[in-house]
């Protein structure tokens, strides 16, 4: 039987030591906010903060983050700075098909947490690995720079 | 002719055999256990354990179980088999710079395999290099290594590869250029270049050390890709396992050189990377040395590696004088710090390599994808970091698969030149400046 800290709280479950994260959310927790994109961590669907910091779920075996706090799509609203891009994805609409904006979400709350007024190339560093094939792109890195700025005002 | 004039020119060819054969044997060189220095003894006139055959808890196996130990140590089936390709049944191209050869089937098939090869065909072809029709082999197959093979182990080998299930598949045929496609030639290069003799103890060592000789040279050949190469294409042991290049990839230094060999890893790094093909601090196995690790070491007795390690800890220190004298400590956590020159490469890494090896260069995901500390990065010709990108890498981990994605049909050969310049400059000490036609000649040496 293993533990995590999920979204701040414990959840038990068995599963082998070498069953990646994204599976043990989606599979054994039914937290399927979390998406299967590539499965070698190329994509960034499957992006959730492991002590904070973008970690990609799909190869990230369940051993490895024992005692560690994650955060996924379903609990990232409840931090300042992922309610502030919450609320700026919905202000500017950037989502279209949606499948990879949650983890578009997770990726740009991590960054602004370590960097509050990120410029382009900090986006690009952050941002760069998390494709999406509507190409809503130019709208996330408005809604970042919005949510940047709504932590001025 | 003058008797005086036949003597100047009987004298003349004399002074060019003599002068031929010195050059001959100066090539060649040294064996590759000469360095130990200790008298060497036939087997049997030995007095230590014996150091062949398989590990001690095997010895009341059957012929093919011994063999199938033996066959792994050997690394048989990586070479004869062809990318999702049946095992053993051959196909696997070897682009050499003057054409392809490809490996031959060792199933038990007795039209297309070695399912008609007597005992003595199969120890002259894994030993002497001699086809079961008199023709030679290329050297690719490692006969100058197998050769210190005992009868007992080669036939045990042969074993097992005839208790496996024939193979109906012919390779296809080589494409070499001329002068190679001649193989009666390969007589001279096998009269020089293989001793064609049995290994032999050096009593002044441990028999824990000959145990490992045994290992490193009669059976995993480890020197076929970590030796540089003579005149001859044959192995240099004056500068036995400095470190060469061999079919796209760098097989480093393991020298015990204390700087660009394995001189200042512990003996447990050396156990744990032969043994999983990850050492902390130092890297992970990827390419042949990854696949000889998932293949061959990670099946080998832990009294066996230890062997083989006790015995590399003993090969003369030769230094790499192109590789640097300090191995680079992590990256900066952030972006902006560190390597910023070079914008393509950053894009590139940015995009496709971040999400797992980190701005540091310290993987959050898992410590085989940590680029710190190992000497890949901190190749100034960035060899194994273009090619891991073109061919990526699939292996199999006491933690499950572990696999990185090839780019090479992603990427352009400017791009993928960029993103290695960025990642041995950013993670390494010395960044590299190999170009997009260094890339193309990279990818011509893996292609299958």
């Amino acid at each position: 039987m293993a533990n995590l800290n999920i979204n701040g709280e414990q959840k038990s479950f068995d599963a082998p030591e070498d069953m990646p994260l994204l599976w043990v959310l989606r599979d054994i927790l039914g937290m399927t906010g979390t998406k299967f994109g590539c499965g070698v961590a190329l994509c960034g669907a499957c992006t959730v903060h492991i002590d904070g910091k973008a970690v990609r779920s799909c190869l990230l075996p369940v051993s490895a983050v024992s005692g560690r706090a994650i955060t996924t799509i379903e609990g990232v609203g409840t931090t300042p700075v992922g309610a502030r891009v919450q609320k700026a994805w919905l202000d500017l609409e950037v989502i279209q098909c949606g499948y990879c904006q949650s983890g578009q979400i997770m990726s740009a709350a991590a960054l602004l947490a370590a960097t509050p007024t990120p410029d382009d190339s900090d986006i690009d560093a952050a941002m760069a690995g998390n494709i999406c094939r509507c190409g809503t792109y130019v709208r996330v890195r408005e809604a970042i720079k919005h949510a940047a700025s709504e932590r001025q005002t | 002719m003058t008797p005086a004039a036949r003597r100047i020119l009987g004298s003349v060819i004399l002074i060019g055999v003599v002068g031929a054969a010195g050059a001959a044997l100066y090539v060649r060189g040294p064996g590759p256990m000469a360095f130990s220095g200790g008298p060497k003894v036939a087997l049997a006139d030995y007095k230590g354990p014996n150091p062949t055959g398989v590990p001690a808890n095997m010895t009341s196996a059957s012929p093919i179980e011994r063999g199938e130990y033996l066959a792994r140590a050997a690394d048989c089936m990586v070479c004869h088999t062809a990318p999702g390709g049946r095992e053993y049944a051959g196909g696997f191209a070897f682009k050499l710079p003057f054409g392809t050869l490809y490996s031959t089937n060792i199933t038990p098939d007795k039209e297309t395999g070695i399912g008609n090869y007597t005992d003595q065909q199969f120890l002259d072809a894994v030993r002497s290099g001699k086809r079961h029709d008199g023709a030679r082999l290329y050297p690719a197959m490692p006969y100058t290594s197998y050769t210190y093979m005992t009868d007992a182990d080669t036939l045990a080998v042969k074993a097992y590869l005839f208790s496996l299930a024939p193979v109906r598949a012919a390779p296809p045929e080589n494409t070499l250029a001329f002068p190679f496609n001649q193989r009666w030639a390969m007589t001279f290069w096998s009269a020089l270049f293989n001793p064609d003799t049995r290994f032999e103890p050096d009593t002044s060592q441990s028999p824990e050390w000959n145990r490992g000789a045994y290992l490193v040279e009669a059976l995993a050949h480890c020197g076929e890709c970590h030796t540089p190469r003579n005149l001859g294409f044959a192995l240099d042991n004056r500068k036995k396992f400095a470190g060469a290049l061999t079919a796209g990839w760098r097989a480093f230094n393991i020298t015990s050189d204390k700087t660009t060999g394995l001189g200042s890893w512990s003996d447990d790094d050396v156990v744990s990377y032969l043994s999983i093909g990850h050492a902390k601090g130092h890297g992970t196995a990827s390419g042949p040395m990854g696949e000889a690790v998932d293949h061959s070491f990670s099946k080998m007795a832990p009294t066996d590696i230890k062997a083989m390690v006790a015995f590399l800890r003993t090969v003369p220190a030769v230094p790499s004088p192109d590789l640097p004298a300090k191995l680079a400590p992590p990256a900066p956590p952030s972006h902006r710090d560190g390597m910023t020159a070079n914008a393509l490469g950053k894009t590139v890494f940015q995009g496709a390599c971040v999400s797992c090896h980190g701005w540091t260069g310290e993987s959050a995901l898992s410590p085989m994808a940590t680029l710190t500390g190992a000497w890949a990065v901190n190749d100034p010709g960035a060899t194994n970091v273009a090619q891991i990108v073109i061919s990526g890498t699939k292996r199999h981990t006491p933690q499950g698969a572990l696999s990185m994605p090839a780019f090479g049909k992603s990427h352009s050969d400017t791009e993928i030149a960029a993103v290695a310049n960025y990642v041995t400059a950013r993670f390494g000490s010395k960044g590299s400046q190999i170009t997009a036609s260094d890339v193309a000649d990279l990818r011509k040496q893996t292609e299958q």
